[in-house]
């Protein structure tokens, strides 16, 4: 989900939060925080301090996780002599995928299977049957689990269901047998535990899906219970992955730049740089996952990108925004298009800006120190094309054919990218009708171009 | 002299037209006055094609539910009036259940008196309080659907309203097959069996005075651990068979209800301010809760109260 609006806050001198729109507000409170209490995001409390310091406007990617959702949006920080002013947009929300909710809620969507929920003795409250499902027996309501479903102990001899109930944990995987009218037929059970306002266990939730014979694999103890017995080329496997990976690796970076940031007290400086390394190869892995996260969805069939109408300038200006203080850091001078240059043209606007990101974050990398970047807007018939140049060690003409290719990283070893960036950077340039070229020689830099369809602004 | 507008007598040119005008026509005879938010309007829609979805099922003679509510939809639902206020009692509670999942800890809970209450309520109960508590349970749990949409249990639905849903199902299936005899007949068969039918014992108010019976002069107690667990199903019943209300007014008088107003209604179960606190902070906190007081003489209002009246329980021929 998205919101377009900005989201607006300020920070006063001692970094407690005085004011904010409902959605950081409320992510705040779920980090622990509050009005007129310190921010309680590690990350943004990190960059306000960071804009005070250089007494300069700050913009930068904000990643933020709570136990709902990961939240990507864009902070602008606007320090002042009181404190700061916060100005966030692009706020994207993305459920949290647990993988082991995500197969429960597969199963309840099962017309084949039954949904069921019990109380804290295992005694049944409520089961129905889907549409292609058999019928549910009569005379369940207020027996026994154990009685309407004869439970089967799994290979190790244990059943799950009693297991969770110890526990008051979600399971899966605890195969029944059932006699129907027709037949005795084998079903997995799985459910969730259920908590009332006291937190208090009040029982379990959960469906019953058809067991075959091919789902053996599934309930095999030997199974990992957050990729199960995917195929790597499955999507289920990325989307799970993902999911699994994300949030915790967003904890760790979080934590990480705490102890790093010394923001509950000051710590011996070598465990701080360490915590700062921790923070560092959490954000590459994080990268890693967006990366492959990306390359499952663009080589899916079928996969378009939207249409929106862009102008190629701004979002130039977006991205040397972005990275203008990665650049600083190396002395690199970066020449952006000026406010008034246009270039209007059709593609995916978040889609554009992750390109230009990844050539502008690309050229900051590779570049020597107190070298500088050009950026220049051309169009040509039917084209609208922004250019990305460099001052480089540059590429081969040999190198060059193979630079866009999956996983390609030109001989380097440093851990500064996955080799997919590019990749996938033309595959959603080709995926917008436009192409992503390069022109280089060695020792001369490179000339990363994008081009998209123009349209008349 | 030409007149700008068409006057009276005058059909409106468009259903559309027609419904804007008279919902301008209510907005500016009460501009203050709240009016449903998207949730409710969505969740009450849904619990209303449930129960069409349901009724339609309940004839038993194929009947396309989906046909059935898209035509509905578009021209309208015949017994809108009818149906409006338990859908909308029936989301609000929904809403209010809702709450504490939604909030998770900021939801208030129990103080620590509250605590001690809901802890010692772990000792040993009666078979009949457990085994009608469970019954009290079950019935709850027939007003979801399965995949835990809230919706009207068909036994918990009032006589007359279901009397009326199932001729308007039947008329519309009637005009949808006109031309075929034989299903007109099968069709009228079905819908006298539904209708003379006599609903089963398992409606939530027949539970909810079995679970009341069950606990005797232990009513407030159970109330009191009802309210410290946040276990508002068990809280609404009680007090709907200790007010002579059915569940559904009882919810709908409870979350409607005035904070200070809430010591007088649930006076019967005799539950002191204090205990009554965790009740009066959930209701406070539930966003767009429609009030009652100031309009208690308009129509509306009217309609809640006769809604309000007890009329006895399913199957029990009062």
């Amino acid at each position: 989900m998205t919101t377009e609006r900005i989201v607006r806050a300020r920070i006063d001198q001692s970094g407690t939060l005085v004011s904010a729109d409902t959605p950081l507000l409320r992510l705040q409170q779920r980090a622990g925080g509050g009005l007129d209490r310190p921010l309680a995001l590690p990350q943004l409390a990190r960059l306000v301090a960071l804009a005070q310091r250089l007494g300069r406007e700050v913009t930068r990617p904000l990643y933020a996780a709570d136990d709902h959702s990961d939240i990507h949006a864009i902070v602008r920080i606007l320090p002042d002599d009181d404190g700061a002013n916060l100005e966030i947009s692009d706020w994207r929300t993305r459920p949290i995928v647990d993988p082991q909710r995500s197969l429960a809620a597969g199963a309840i969507s099962d017309p084949r299977g039954w949904t069921w929920e019990c109380d804290q003795q295992l005694r049944l409250v409520a089961l129905r049957s889907g549409s292609d499902a058999p019928p549910v027996p009569a005379g369940w309501e207020g027996r026994s689990l154990s009685e309407v479903f004869e439970l089967q102990p799994d290979d190790d001899g244990n059943f799950p269901v009693l297991r969770a109930l110890a526990r008051q944990a979600h399971f899966e995987g605890q195969r029944v047998r059932i006699a129907t009218p027709d037949a005795r037929v084998g079903m997995a059970l799985s459910g969730d535990p259920v908590f009332d306002g006291t937190r208090r266990f009040t029982g379990f939730r959960g469906s019953v899906a058809p067991f075959e014979a091919s789902d053996e694999a599934v309930v095999a103890p030997a199974t990992d219970p957050a990729f199960g017995s995917l195929p790597l080329s499955d999507p289920q496997f990325g989307r799970r992955i993902d999911g699994a990976l994300r949030g915790p690796l967003s904890r760790i970076i979080a934590t990480a730049e705490t102890i790093s940031g010394q923001f509950d007290g000051p710590i011996r400086a070598d465990y701080a740089r360490y915590a700062g390394d921790i923070a560092h190869a959490g954000r590459h892995l994080l990268g890693l996952v967006d990366d492959l996260a990306d390359l499952q969805n663009i080589e899916r069939p079928g996969f378009k990108a939207a249409r929106d109408e862009i102008d190629l300038g701004d979002l130039a200006r977006r991205a040397v925004g972005l990275l203008a203080m990665k650049a600083e850091e190396k002395n690199i001078r970066i020449d952006a298009p000026r406010k008034d240059d246009l270039m209007p043209a059709t593609g995916e606007f978040r889609r554009v800006l992750q390109i230009l990101l990844n050539l502008i974050g690309n050229a900051i990398r590779y570049s020597p120190d107190h070298s500088q970047i050009w950026i220049r807007l051309d169009r040509e018939s039917d084209r609208a094309t922004v250019t990305v140049a460099d001052q480089g060690q540059g590429m081969s003409a040999e190198d060059q054919t193979v630079v866009f290719n999956k996983f390609e990283r030109l001989g380097r070893t440093d851990g500064g990218g996955s080799g997919l960036g590019l990749y996938i950077a033309r595959r959603l340039a080709l995926a917008m009708d436009g192409d992503l070229a390069v022109d280089s020689a060695p020792g001369q830099g490179a000339r990363f171009t994008l081009s998209l369809p123009a349209r008349d602004g | 002299m030409i007149e700008p507008f068409p006057s009276s007598g005058i059909d409106l040119p468009s259903p559309t037209l027609s419904a804007r005008l008279r919902e301008l026509g209510d907005y500016l005879a009460a501009p203050s006055v709240g009016r449903l938010t998207e949730e409710q309007r969505a969740l009450a829609l849904g619990i209303a094609r449930r129960l069409i979805a349901d009724i339609a099922a309940q004839l038993d003679v194929g009947i396309d539910a989906a046909a059935l509510w898209s035509d509905w939809l578009r021209g309208g639902v015949p017994s809108a009036q009818r149906i409006a206020v338990a859908c909308f009692a029936r989301a609000e509670e929904h809403r209010w259940r809702g709450q504490i999942a939604q909030l998770g800890r900021e939801t208030p809970t129990a103080d620590d008196a509250g605590a001690e209450i809901a802890e010692d309520a772990a000792e040993a109960i009666s078979s009949d309080v457990d085994r009608t508590a469970l019954a009290l349970r079950i019935a709850d749990r027939r007003r979801f659907d399965g995949q835990g949409n809230p919706c009207i249990a068909l036994v918990d639905l009032d006589a007359d309203v279901r009397r009326a849903l199932l001729l308007d199902v039947a008329a519309w299936q009637l005009a949808r097959s006109s031309a075929d005899v034989d299903g007109a007949a099968l069709l009228g068969e079905a819908v006298r069996s539904a209708i003379e039918a006599a609903p089963n014992d398992h409606g939530i108010d027949h539970a909810a005075a079995a679970y009341r019976a069950a606990l005797g002069p232990d009513i407030g107690r159970a109330s009191a651990i009802a309210i410290a667990r946040h276990d508002w199903p068990s809280l609404i019943a009680l007090a709907a068979v200790e007010t002579q209300r059915s569940y559904g007014a009882m919810a709908i008088a409870l979350l409607t209800a005035e904070i200070a107003s809430l010591p007088a209604l649930l006076a019967p179960l005799g539950l002191d301010r204090r205990t009554i606190a965790p009740l009066e902070v959930s209701l406070a906190m539930l966003p767009a809760r429609a009030v009652s007081g100031a309009n208690a003489g308009d129509e509306p209002a009217a309609r809640l109260a006769a809604f309000s009246s007890f009329d006895g329980l399913p199957g029990d021929g009062a």
